[in-house]
C-alpha cells in the first residue's frame, strides 16, 4: 500500500515565510475590537435573559399554586440577576410585567430586544470585518424580535419565541467559530463569550441559593427538586448533571458542578480557563510583556483549579461568587484599558 | 417554476409573442428619445435580445423575481440612511429590474469624454491652487473662483503626491431629446453609489442569468481592485511596497456608510473613523490593539470642512487634528485631495470646455448642458426673462435641493427664485430644460417609461480608467426629471456591451 513519496520533499518552495501557515493578520483597530467584543457579550447575554426567562415561566408551571409573595420573589430574582433594583412600573401582574419588560423594553438595557439591538448596531460598524454568515444570522434574529408581528409571536407561544432566540445565539456564536479565522479577533469573541457567562451564571447561582438555600423562601420539600432543577436548565446544565449524579437534587453537588468543573462549557472554571487561553494568545498576538486582565483571570483560575467545596462554604457560596464577579468585571476593566481606550 | 429559455425558433418566437399580452402593451414613447425603442415599433438593435426575453415574461412571473432582488438587498443591508426618520431609518434602494444597455460605439465616445475631462480637471486643480495661469490668461474671471464657496486657500501651493487632485470621479451624463449624451456634473469631491453598481449587478446576475446570455456584458468586479491599486498610486515614497490604505468614514449613521462598508472589505483595507487617528510628528496612526499602526493613504469619505478640526470646522468629531498638516508634509496621501470641490460648483463647471481647450488644446468630447451663469450681468438678465423655461440651480448645492424647474413652478415660486438670483446672483446658474431619455421600468404589472440619467466613475492613477458601467438613476415618478435617490429615485443594472 506505500506509496512513493520522495517527491513530496522535492517540491520547490521558494521561501517558507512566503508560505507561512500562520497567516499574517494585521493588528486589527481598537474600536473594531472594542465592537467585535460587545457585539458578542450583547448576544450572550440575549440567549442568558431568554433562556431565564422561558425556564422561570415553565417551572412555576411544574410547581403549581405558590403563595403571591414566593411567587413575585421567584420573578424579582430575574431582575437581580441582571443588577435591576425595581420591579418596572406597570399595572400588569408582576410576573407578566417582568417577562414583558425584559423581553422588549428598549429603555431596559438588558431586554432582550436592547441586547439583540447593541449587538447589531456593533456589528453593522464593524460589517467589513465579520463574516457575511455572522451578519445576516444575527441581522435576521434583530429583525424577527423587532418584526410588527413580534409581540403577537411572543403572546401566542412565549415558549417558542425565546427558544428561536436561543437558537439564534447558538447559531450566531457556531458561526463566529465557524467563519473566522481563529486569531486576535475571534479571540475577542471568546474573552466576551465567556466574561459574560461567567458573570450570569455566577448571579444565578447566587441569587438562587440564597432564595433556596438560605431560607429566603419557604419552600415545600417535595417541591425543592423542582426549583434546583430549575437552577440548572437556567444555565443550560440540567441533563450533564443528571446523567453524572442521578437522584436528588443536592443543592452543595449543583454548586460544585456549576463552578468547579473544568471539562464542561457551562461550569465557571470552564469558562475561566477559556477566557485565559484567549487572553494570553492576545498578549501574545500584541508582543506585550504583561497583560493585567490576564493576570487577573490567570489568578482566579489558579484558585478554581485547586479549590474544594469544603473551602467554597467556609467562605459562603454568596461570597465566593461574589468575588468571582469582582474579579471579572476588574478583569473586564484591564481589557478595556489594554486595547480599546488606551 | 423555471425561467422561459428564449432560444427558441423565430417562428415559435413571434406566435407566441403574439398569442399573449406582454408587459410592454401600453407603452408610450411621448416624443422622447426612448433608449430601447426608435419608434413605436422599432426596437433599437442592442436591446433586441432584452425585448424579446422581456416579452417573455408575465407580470406575476416578473413580480417574483422582484420580490427575490429585494429580498437579496434588504439581507445582505444595501441600504442607505434616509436622515429624520425615527424608525425605519436604513432603506433599500428601489431596483429597477429592467437593465440599461449602452452599445460598444457609444460607450467609446463617453469613455474619451470623460478621460479628457478628468485629466483636465487634475490639470485646472493644479493651476488653481499654483499659478493661477487661467485666471492670468482671463479664461475665467478671478471673482469666480475667489467666490466659490469650495474654494481652499489652505491648500495654495500645496503639492499634491503626482499632482492628482481628483483621484475619483462621478460624471452624470444625461441624454437630450436629440440623444446625444450631455455632461450635467461632474462629483470631483466624493462621489458615492458605486457600491450600488457591484451589489445591483450580482443582484441581476442572480435574479435575471438568462437575460445575459444573449449579451456580453462587460464586467464591472474589479472596480475596487482598481481602487487600490489608484490610492497606492499616490503613496509617500516612505511607505515602501505595500502602503498602508484605509478608508475614512464618518461613521455608521451617514447615509452611504454601507458603500464605506463594502468598499473596505472589497479592497481588504481598514474602515476608519475620526476618532481612531492620531496625529503625531506629522505622520497619521491608527490606533490598533497592539499600539499605533502608521497610515500611508486615506480614502475619505468626510468633507472638506469637518477633515481637521485646527484647520476648519473647529467643532467637528469626524475629523483628526492635525490632519491637514501631515498632508502638506507629504506624510499622509489623500483621495481625493483638499480643495476639488471647486470643480463640483455649477458656475465653474460651465468652463470646464473652456479649460479643456485651455490646457490640453482638444476639442471637448462630451459637450457641456448650456448654462447661463448668472453672475454674468447679460447671462442674469436673460435668466430673470426667461424663468419660466429654465432650470435654475444654486451653484454648490446637489441632490436635488436649491432647483427650480421653471417650466412646472407656480408664479410664487418664481418669483421667490428671481428675488433670490438678484440677491446674490453669483450662488446661481441656469440652463434650458434638458428633456431626459426614458427607459422602460416595472409600474405594478407593466413597463411604462422613466427618465434616466447615468453616472459612470472615473479612476485617475497613472492613467484615467472609466469603470464600464455606472448608477443609472431613475425618476420613478411619471413625468418627473429628478432622478435623485433622496428625492425617490432608483436605480437600475448598466450594461456595456463589449464589441
Amino acid at each position: 500500500m506505500a506509496e512513493p513519496r520522495e517527491n513530496i520533499t522535492t517540491l520547490p518552495v521558494e521561501s517558507r515565510s512566503k508560505f507561512d501557515q500562520r497567516g499574517r493578520a494585521r493588528p486589527m483597530l481598537s474600536r473594531d475590537a472594542d465592537a467585535m467584543y460587545w457585539m458578542c457579550r450583547y448576544v450572550e447575554r440575549a440567549e442568558h435573559v431568554a433562556r431565564l426567562l422561558m425556564i422561570n415561566a415553565s417551572t412555576l408551571i411544574d410547581v403549581g399554586d405558590l403563595e403571591t409573595d414566593a411567587l413575585n420573589k421567584l420573578w424579582l430574582s430575574i431582575l437581580r440577576v441582571f443588577r435591576i433594583e425595581h420591579p418596572p412600573p406597570s399595572d400588569l401582574p408582576l410576573a407578566e410585567a417582568i417577562s414583558r419588560y425584559m423581553t422588549f423594553e428598549i429603555a431596559n438595557p438588558n431586554s432582550i430586544v436592547s441586547c439583540l439591538t447593541r449587538a447589531r448596531e456593533n456589528a453593522r460598524s464593524i460589517r467589513e470585518n465579520i463574516s457575511a454568515e455572522m451578519w445576516e444570522a444575527l441581522n435576521s434574529s434583530y429583525l424577527s424580535v423587532r418584526a410588527d408581528d413580534a409581540v403577537a409571536r411572543f403572546d401566542e407561544s412565549r415558549e417558542d419565541f425565546y427558544r428561536s432566540v436561543l437558537a439564534s445565539s447558538m447559531l450566531f456564536q457556531g458561526l463566529t467559530n465557524q467563519t473566522l479565522p481563529h486569531t486576535q479577533r475571534w479571540q475577542f469573541a471568546q474573552v466576551a463569550k465567556y466574561f459574560e457567562r461567567i458573570d450570569v451564571t455566577s448571579r444565578i447561582l447566587d441569587t438562587r441559593w440564597s432564595l433556596l438555600a438560605s431560607g429566603e423562601l419557604t419552600i415545600e420539600p417535595q417541591l425543592r427538586n423542582i426549583h434546583w432543577m430549575g437552577v440548572l436548565r437556567s444555565c443550560c446544565s440540567i441533563e450533564t448533571f443528571r446523567r453524572e449524579y442521578p437522584g436528588e437534587m443536592d443543592p452543595l453537588r449543583i454548586a460544585q458542578f456549576l463552578i468547579l468543573r473544568n471539562d464542561f462549557p457551562r461550569s465557571i472554571r470552564f469558562c475561566v480557563e477559556q477566557a485565559s487561553e484567549s487572553l494570553t494568545s492576545l498578549r501574545t498576538m500584541t508582543s506585550r510583556a504583561i497583560d493585567p486582565a490576564e493576570r487577573i483571570v490567570g489568578r482566579l483560575l489558579a484558585q478554581l483549579d485547586y479549590a474544594e467545596l469544603a473551602e467554597v462554604l467556609n467562605v459562603g457560596i454568596s461570597r465566593y461568587l461574589q468575588n468571582i464577579q469582582h474579579q471579572i468585571s476588574e478583569a473586564a476593566t484591564a481589557v478595556q484599558k489594554a486595547y480599546f481606550l488606551y | 417554476m423555471t425561467p422561459v429559455p428564449y432560444n427558441r425558433s423565430l417562428a415559435e418566437e413571434e406566435s407566441s409573442i403574439a398569442a399573449q399580452k406582454t408587459m410592454f402593451e401600453a407603452y408610450q414613447i411621448d416624443g422622447l428619445f426612448d433608449e430601447m425603442f426608435a419608434s413605436a415599433n422599432v426596437t433599437r438593435p442592442h436591446y433586441e435580445s432584452a425585448f424579446r426575453g422581456l416579452c417573455e415574461f408575465q407580470p406575476t412571473d416578473f413580480d417574483r423575481r422582484r420580490r427575490m432582488a429585494d429580498v437579496a438587498f434588504r439581507n445582505q443591508g444595501i441600504t442607505f440612511t434616509v436622515y429624520g426618520d425615527k424608525r425605519g431609518v436604513e432603506k433599500i434602494f428601489p431596483f429597477d429590474l429592467v437593465p440599461r444597455i449602452i452599445p460598444a460605439h457609444e460607450w467609446d465616445v463617453i469613455e474619451a469624454g470623460l478621460s479628457q475631462r478628468i485629466t483636465a480637471l487634475n490639470l485646472f486643480c493644479k493651476d488653481i491652487y499654483h499659478d493661477q495661469r487661467i485666471l492670468s490668461e482671463n479664461i475665467i474671471p478671478p471673482e469666480m473662483i475667489y467666490g466659490a464657496k469650495f474654494f481652499r486657500r489652505e491648500m495654495m501651493h500645496v503639492h499634491v503626491p503626482r499632482d492628482i487632485y481628483i483621484h475619483i470621479c462621478g460624471t452624470d451624463l444625461v441624454r437630450g431629446k436629440d440623444g446625444a449624451y450631455y455632461v450635467l456634473e461632474d462629483n470631483a469631491r466624493t462621489p458615492s453609489g458605486v457600491s450600488y453598481v457591484l451589489e445591483s449587478r450580482a443582484v441581476m446576475k442572480r435574479v435575471f442569468p438568462t437575460l445575459f446570455a444573449e449579451y456580453r456584458v462587460r464586467s464591472v468586479e474589479d472596480y475596487p481592485h482598481n481602487l487600490l491599486n489608484t490610492l497606492k498610486h499616490v503613496a509617500p515614497p516612505h511607505a515602501g511596497s505595500d502602503p498602508v490604505v484605509a478608508i475614512l468614514t464618518p461613521g455608521v449613521f451617514n447615509s452611504a456608510f454601507f458603500e464605506h462598508s463594502f468598499l473596505a472589505r472589497q479592497m481588504g483595507v481598514d474602515l476608519v473613523e475620526g476618532q481612531d487617528l492620531v496625529v503625531e510628528n506629522n505622520f497619521v496612526y491608527m490606533r490598533t490593539i497592539a499600539g499605533l499602526r502608521r497610515v500611508d493613504v486615506l480614502y475619505r469619505r468626510v468633507d472638506d470642512d469637518f477633515i481637521d478640526p485646527l484647520t476648519f470646522h473647529p467643532e467637528s468629531m469626524l475629523g483628526v487634528a492635525g490632519l491637514m498638516n501631515a498632508f502638506r508634509c507629504g506624510n499622509v496621501a489623500m483621495a481625493n485631495a483638499v480643495g476639488t470641490g471647486i470643480c463640483d460648483d455649477k458656475a465653474i463647471y460651465a468652463y470646464v470646455p473652456e479649460m479643456i481647450r485651455f490646457y490640453l488644446k482638444q476639442e471637448p468630447i462630451l459637450p457641456n448642458v448650456p448654462t447661463h451663469i448668472c453672475a454674468r450681468p447679460d447671462d442674469c438678465r436673460y435668466t430673470l426673462e426667461n424663468l419660466d423655461k429654465l432650470v435654475v440651480k444654486a451653484t454648490n448645492e446637489s441632490g436635488g435641493y436649491g432647483m427650480l424647474m421653471g417650466h412646472q413652478a407656480t408664479r410664487e415660486q418664481r418669483e421667490a427664485f428671481a428675488e433670490q438670483i438678484r440677491k446674490d446672483p453669483r450662488n446661481f446658474i441656469a440652463q434650458p430644460v434638458v428633456e431626459l431619455s426614458q427607459h422602460p421600468s416595472l409600474v405594478g404589472d407593466h413597463f411604462e417609461g422613466r427618465r434616466v440619467d447615468l453616472r459612470p466613475y472615473i479612476l485617475y492613477g497613472d492613467k484615467p480608467l472609466v469603470m464600464p458601467g455606472g448608477l443609472t438613476r431613475v425618476a420613478l415618478t411619471k413625468g418627473s426629471l429628478v432622478v435623485n435617490s433622496s428625492q425617490g429615485g432608483g436605480s437600475k443594472d448598466t450594461w456595456v456591451l463589449e464589441e
